[in-house]
């Protein structure tokens, strides 16, 4: 029973603590350090605290969904540009253009949200694997990978449905034979980025057909034998969006946050995780803008129809 | 009748009002906005899913095969453990908790890195088991590897109970081991072992990590992955998730009624203070069978993932494959370069698992205790109410925790605070004591509490000092289990723990996330022999106290 009563005064102590101070509240996905590292800078500049909040996409917006009675998020950054879509229609996001976000391309950037910065979606392949390089994506489907491509799941990861839907917009017709052509090749779509990723890593497979990017440049960093091929018909971008809650009491907060992540120090804190900065003239760590050819397609026109297109995709996979 | 009341209040506080909230959602769309409006409205377009009845189809066979295989897995080895000396069953039971504490989606991953193509296997031996791997009976057969401790230490405590006494009667009126087995043990068993394996077919239900890992490589769907696509998928849909749910509660509303119709028909309770089974006759021969026995499963079933875990938490580079130039202490090393993350992490992850088995373990007795003794009007909802959090998956117990506690008239709430993260494991771990606590407790007599309360003992002095010391034992297996367990609990963590704080799983969800496997594989290893060595420390303890 002394056992009892000790826990419940730890929780109680927990709960007062918790309300003294009145920092700014953000859910965020993607790399703990660079989240870390951004809200640091911040205080620095500032003095205003940051909490955050860091777990992946799809958790930071279910947990977003079930505050709502009473919300606690004041800003979010998420890795799918889907959710800030889907946040947008349902006019939950406080419209702000920030000064710094002149230099972001408009694809990157709305009234309401705007890119911190992006991947895009490549071949990655393991160098060891002594495979031929690839340089179109169809390239995959030839005999050469046979048994040897494992893709991300674009029902479970926004940047591979994103990838489909850019390439499904270039060209409907060859991009569905060349994926027909991909199963009979023997290509896997193990699950979500890592699960695609890492088979390769592991050189249980080879090559990964839409991967993302910044993650593979990070994994090379460290030493592992992969690298990554821009296939020359095009690649798709995954921006990461930044939105504020139109909830928040600390809106003056929120906006000199998106400031900072915009200004010069932020987005050279974005470049050094190897994402692509938002803003084009920042000095990117990795391939930049002028180097990789986007397919440019309207988000909110394939997100009318994304679900008919993951449909599409699962059933063709399943044969 | 104070007693009745604090257990219905402790199990209505932290697993009710979860799952009703749950519940509501299912019905109530805009339940989470606290709205009304639309009742209904999710039910019928979340059900009208062709996917849904072949996955809920698969999920039931997965579950019954994996429910069969750990009953017929772990009840001999139940059975021999209580018949050999306490210090070899000492080492048999603490290698048989490790299981426990590598998460399944890392004990999965660490399945697939030895048995894949170009595995670890491969690599050594020059062979693969891919095909198998990624087939139902590779399904089956990990899962099974990795729950059989849950029917393994409730057997075994059952047979212990049961004593040498019945047996070494009848084998003075001629009978023969076998049949005394088969028609005197083994019966009495059966409660436990019952009891467990609807724990082992509520847990597979639930599963999410090694059905997604494994299962997705072979096209097969269960009802947990469906109901995780709406969860964490765009476009998120926690009201059609939370429909989906109610299936799962439903199945195990099923399994709960066929558990206890098949319980109640063994349900005999033995004399305490039971001989314990002899194992003096035993021959040193037959002493190195059974030492044989054990150890070929403990190298399949501890042995297997460990080392696949070990090997990779030392190799510098994942690409490098498994050669003596690729070895070093790099994932190590960078663990500890995050600066205080990892010592806070591995900090918070252990105060809770040992808060959470501690206050489980207590209110487990309380519980049980007005369950099976007092027997009150709605008991056995009580019974059915405290498995739940076991049959729904952690995505949702945590959603439902955020529904209940984030609520604003709350003058006080754990919500935001590490509090909450404790709330989560009281609800998510309770179902394991109250089990094993429930059928011990059955099978205990009633003469003695009858005799306390001739003598004008209390309720509580009953429970106190009669029924805790005898049940000892059983709470502590189950304390174990519970501290296990909580040490690496997974998703309620990643959905509820308050900004800033880092459990072991958030952390070691980190490193996969980014792509360093090794790393997280490194810190789940300290992370087992950290709480290993704990574990052990406590049994040992626990075996110095023993009168």
């Amino acid at each position: 029973m002394k056992k009892l009563l000790v826990a419940l005064a730890t929780g109680l102590t927990f709960c007062v603590s918790a309300q003294a101070a009145e920092p700014l509240i953000v859910y965020s996905a993607g790399p703990k350090p660079l989240s870390s590292a951004l809200a640091k800078g911040f205080e620095a500049e500032t003095g205003i605290a940051v909490e955050l909040f860091q777990s992946s996409a799809g958790k930071i917006m279910a947990r977003y969904q079930s505050e709502k009675a009473n919300p606690h998020a004041d800003m979010m950054i998420s890795a799918a540009w889907s959710h800030a879509i889907t946040l947008d229609a349902a006019d939950e996001l406080l419209a702000y253009t920030s000064p710094n976000a002149k230099k972001v391309p408009s694809a990157l950037k709305t009234k309401t949200y705007v890119a911190q910065g992006a991947a895009a979606l490549a071949i990655a392949y393991n160098t060891k694997s002594g495979l031929p390089l690839p340089h179109k994506w169809a390239d995959l489907a030839k005999a050469a990978y046979q048994d040897q491509v494992t893709m991300p799941d674009p029902s479970s990861s926004g940047s591979a449905l994103s990838l489909l839907q850019g390439l499904v917009t270039k060209d409907q017709k060859s991009t569905w034979a060349m994926f027909a052509d991909l199963k009979s090749n023997g290509i896997i779509v193990p699950g979500a980025n890592k699960a695609a990723l890492t088979p390769v890593l592991q050189g249980s497979r080879g090559v990964v057909f839409g991967a993302v990017d910044y993650i593979v440049f990070g994994s090379k960093a460290k030493g592992e034998s992969i690298d990554v091929i821009y296939p020359t018909d095009g690649t798709v971008l995954a921006p990461r969006p930044i939105m504020i809650m139109k909830s928040t009491p600390h809106a003056a907060a929120a906006k000199a946050f998106v400031d900072y992540i915009l200004s010069d120090k932020g987005q050279a804190l974005v470049a050094s995780r190897f994402l692509l900065p938002a803003r084009t003239d920042i000095k990117a760590k990795r391939p930049g803008y002028n180097d990789l050819s986007i397919i440019e397609f309207d988000q909110l026109k394939a997100a009318h129809s994304a679900t008919a297109t993951k449909q599409k995709f699962a059933k063709l996979m399943a044969q | 009748m104070v007693l009745s009341f604090v257990s219905a209040f402790l199990l209505i506080i932290i697993v009710g009002l979860p799952v009703a909230a749950i519940a509501a959602y299912a019905v109530f769309p805009h339940f989470n906005t606290l709205s009304f409006a639309e009742p209904f409205a999710k039910i019928w377009p979340s059900l009208n899913d062709p996917r849904l009845v072949g996955a809920t189809l698969q999920a039931l066979a997965l579950s019954a095969s994996v429910t069969l295989g750990t009953v017929l897995l772990a009840t001999p080895f139940g059975y021999l453990r209580a018949r050999i000396t306490t210090i070899d069953g000492k080492i048999w039971d603490a290698l048989f908790l490790i299981p426990f504490l590598i998460p399944p989606y890392v004990g999965s991953l660490a399945w697939m890195q030895v048995l894949q193509r170009n595995g670890f296997l491969e690599q050594l031996l020059g062979f693969n088991l891919e095909k198998f791997l990624f087939s139902f009976a590779g399904l089956t057969t990990v899962m099974t590897l990795h729950l059989f401790p849950l029917v393994y230490f409730s057997s075994s405590r059952a047979f212990a109970m049961i004593g040498s006494r019945y047996g070494d009667v009848a084998k003075v009126f001629g009978g023969r081991s076998l049949s005394i087995f088969a028609r005197i043990e083994l019966p009495l068993a059966l409660p436990a072992i019952f009891s467990s394996a609807l724990i082992v077919f509520v847990l597979t239900i639930e599963e999410f990590g090694t059905p997604e890992i494994l299962g997705r490589r072979f096209g097969f769907e269960v009802i947990v992955t469906a109901i995780h696509d709406k969860f964490t998928n765009w476009p998120i849909d926690l009201s059609g998730a939370s429909v989906l749910c109610l299936i799962l509660i439903g199945v195990a509303f099923v399994a709960f009624q066929l558990h206890t119709r098949m319980a109640a028909r063994f349900n005999i309770s033995v004399e305490t203070s039971a001989q314990p089974m002899s194992s003096g006759q035993a021959s040193n021969g037959h002493r190195l069978i059974v030492w044989a026995t054990f150890a070929s499963l403990a190298i399949v079933s501890v042995m297997g993932p460990v080392a696949s875990i070990t090997i990779s938490a030392f190799m510098i580079t994942i690409s490098g494959g498994v050669t003596w130039e690729n070895m070093g202490f790099r994932n190590f090393a960078e663990i500890f370069s995050t600066g205080s993350d990892a010592f806070q992490a591995i900090g918070t992850s252990l105060t809770l698992a040992a808060l959470a088995a501690i206050l489980t373990g207590l209110m487990a007795l309380i519980i049980a205790f007005s369950v099976v003794r007092l027997q009150s009007r709605g008991t056995a909802f009580l019974d059915f109410l405290s498995i739940l959090p076991n049959a729904i998956p952690g995505m949702a117990v945590a959603v439902g925790l955020i529904l209940t506690w984030n609520l604003p008239f709350w003058p006080v709430t754990p919500y935001n605070t590490v509090g909450i993260l404790l709330m989560a494991y009281l609800c998510l771990m309770l179902p394991y004591p109250i089990r094993m606590v429930t059928v011990a407790l059955r099978q205990l007599p009633t003469s003695l509490d009858d005799a306390a309360y001739i003598s004008g003992a209390n309720e509580w002095i009953v429970i106190k000092n009669i029924l805790a010391p005898i049940l000892l034992p059983v709470s502590l297996a189950a304390g174990f289990i519970v501290f296990a367990v909580s040490t690496r609990e997974l998703v309620s963590s990643l959905m509820l723990a308050p900004p800033g704080v880092e459990t072991v799983a958030t952390f070691v969800f980190r490193q996969f996330d980014q792509g360093s496997i090794n790393v997280a594989m490194a810190m789940s290893l300290l992370v087992v022999l950290v709480s290993g060595s704990i574990i052990a420390l406590g049994q040992k303890m626990q075996g110095s106290h023993k009168p």
